[in-house]
């Protein structure tokens, strides 16, 4: 019996270098007796190879020969187009750029060190003084390519079938986000990719073209709290203790500043439109801060702090 | 007696072949301890799977299609025929170089004309992005934080203004900075901290100041805290929350050990490690009625307490 990556690799060998696709009987036959002789279990050895190459990433082809004496017989081969990395002939120093850059964001991943590995980088380092942990969601890769290759895909966001032109992906605040079109809505659409339910898939030639000039940063707000915000962005005005008045204005800006109070408090304008991101905001200075105006606002958060308080 | 080492699957020795041979067949000769440091095997795995290709091959298999041996401690690799390339990055393996990539490009010090830009420019080409557009990452920097990072790398040691939220007060300390890191939309900045006589994680948006004192200091050799699992210990408490489906983000941005399958209004029950009880109470603030803490029962009193204490505020004006 030979041994199973031995056999693995000389199927790997023939299915790459055979110049017509073969059927598994051709394919037993040139492996001289590594199958097994009985139909049954030649089959079953064959198709868990076959799984097993093509978990490690092989792309078998097959297809079903039409007519003739062997028609309905299954044949396999390799294209080596689509088998080889190709078209990436990075130089030293880059391949080892790209090796730090996974080490500082993604240290323990088995599939970026396997990356590495195919670009000629090597063993993934485990620590970086500076470094920026990138949250992981399974979407993730499918919605990447299907940016790139621009098709279509569909998932279920808030109970709803979508159907989505995915334009770009975005990284911002700790949350991927993904930006596109979305066919019933007619518009441009924003989701959290952590909120998709189920599976993404490609709709397999649904096509598009993506604006020019692009770019996902523009079509989210750099500050939550502006998140559906149209021309007038509504703002409200806010007191800030002395304390955490200095934090704040370097978070805000110093445009935002309206009032400065003798006792070193200040008086800043700050977008509420969207209110949940405001209220959140607000809520970070604890009994430092206050809403001065608008009366609806202040109302709101009063109330909101009530329901926690009683 | 040391344990026999587990027998590694099939699958996975020829996947390192795969990535091994195309190297070696560049390389033409190099020794064992070399290639077994570079694809994390030992010397022993290495030798036992090159003699194993070395018999591999095409029908009629008189032939050597792949030539290796090892000759004193050294691979030697001669023309090579099969497997030359390496096998096509799959989807995962390509999101991942793509999106460290980026991040990397992200972060304080990064050269906009290094080999980092240059490589992923490459390899930008090679997936199909026709512009960076597809795949963008933002990690906004606080102001303070390239002056902490080039502490970190420096062994700098500084002078700092800290705010700290669970006490609510500003204090001055001296720390050496370690490591700076970002995480779930936050940077941070661990340090051997001169006050508490330990390793401490500062988040970097609350330090107010930071000036160099001059001094150059030996990093402790205090363990550091892994990011991305640095809040999330087993000594910590816990507490369980009943979280509304406009609630459901804590999941995302916190670590839970456990969630419960939703009920019919949607509501899910969480466990999380909470590491310093002034954060429970923001977040229960913040999520107000689309949650409910369950357990610990005495810390609802502190919630209540600390709502209270805003809106009597609010009362006052």
């Amino acid at each position: 019996m030979t041994d199973r990556v031995e056999r693995l690799t000389n199927l790997l060998a023939l299915l790459l270098e055979t110049r017509e696709p073969l059927s598994l009987v051709q394919i037993a036959g040139q492996m001289e007796s590594q199958y097994p002789d009985g139909q049954s279990a030649r089959r079953a050895a064959f198709e868990r190879d076959k799984a097993a190459l093509r978990d490690i990433g092989v792309p078998i082809e097959q297809e079903i020969v039409p007519g003739g004496e062997y028609a309905g017989q299954t044949r396999y081969w390799i294209d080596r187009g689509r088998y080889e990395l190709r078209g990436l002939e990075l130089d030293d120093d880059e391949a080892r750029a790209l090796q730090v850059a996974m080490a500082a964001t993604r240290p323990g991943s088995t599939s970026g060190q396997e990356a590495l590995w195919k670009l000629g980088a090597g063993a993934l380092d485990r620590s970086a003084a500076i470094s920026a942990v990138l949250p992981d969601l399974p979407e993730l890769p499918v919605l990447r390519e299907a940016v790139a290759q621009r098709v279509a895909v569909t998932f279920g966001y808030r109970d709803v079938a979508r159907e989505v032109d995915p334009w770009g992906l975005l990284l911002r605040d700790g949350f991927w986000y993904l930006v596109g079109f979305d066919h019933a809505r007619g518009e441009r659409r924003t989701y959290r990719i952590d909120r998709i339910e189920g599976e993404v898939s490609m709709i397999a030639g649904r096509t598009f073209e993506r604006p020019d000039g692009f770019d996902p940063r523009d079509a989210l707000p750099a500050d939550p709290k502006q998140i559906g915000a149209v021309d007038e962005v509504p703002t409200a005005r806010v007191r800030i203790d002395a304390p955490r008045a200095a934090a704040a204005e370097a978070d805000l800006g110093e445009a935002r500043v309206a009032i400065r109070h003798p006792d070193g408090a200040i008086d800043v304008d700050v977008p509420c439109a969207n209110l949940p991101a405001f209220r959140s905001w607000l809520i970070g200075f604890l009994e430092h801060a206050e809403v001065i105006e608008p009366a609806d606002v202040r109302d709101h958060v009063i109330a909101w702090l009530e329901s926690v308080a009683s | 007696m040391t344990p026999r080492p587990k027998p590694r699957p099939a699958e996975e020795r020829l996947r390192r072949l795969l990535v091994m041979l195309p190297w070696l067949m560049e390389r033409g000769e190099v020794p064992v301890s070399e290639v077994a440091a570079r694809f994390a095997l030992t010397e022993d795995e290495v030798v036992l799977d090159l003699e194993l290709i070395a018999m591999c091959g095409l029908p009629p298999f008189v032939d050597e299609l792949i030539d290796v041996f090892v000759d004193d401690g050294v691979i030697v690799v001669g023309v090579p025929r099969l497997f030359t390339r390496p096998l096509r990055l799959n989807s995962v393996e390509a999101f991942e170089l793509l999106a460290s990539g980026r991040a990397a490009m992200e972060l304080p010090g990064a050269d906009e004309q290094g080999p980092l830009a240059r490589g992923l420019a490459k390899l930008a080409t090679a997936l199909g992005e026709d512009d960076t557009a597809g795949v963008r990452i933002d990690l906004d920097r606080p102001p303070l934080l390239d002056r902490l990072a080039a502490a970190a790398t420096a062994s700098e040691e500084l002078l700092i203004g800290y705010w700290s939220a669970s006490r609510d007060e500003t204090t001055e300390r001296r720390i050496v900075p370690r490591q700076v890191f970002a995480d779930r939309g936050e940077w941070y900045v661990s340090a051997d901290d001169d006050r508490s006589g330990t390793v401490r994680t500062f988040r970097a948006d609350r330090v107010l100041s930071a000036e160099g004192t001059g001094r150059i200091v030996a990093p402790s050799d205090a363990p550091l805290p892994t990011p991305g699992a640095w809040f999330d210990d087993e000594s910590v408490r816990r507490a369980v929350i009943r979280l509304a489906p406009a609630a459901r983000w804590v999941i995302e941005r916190y670590p839970v050990d456990q969630v419960s399958p939703p009920n019919r209004r949607g509501w899910v029950t969480v466990r999380v490690p909470v590491a310093s009880e002034q954060w429970l109470v923001r977040t229960l603030l913040r999520l107000g009625p689309d949650a409910e803490l369950v357990e610990p029962a005495e810390w609802r009193t502190d919630v209540a307490a600390a709502a209270g204490l805003v809106l009597a505020r609010y009362r006052r004006s």
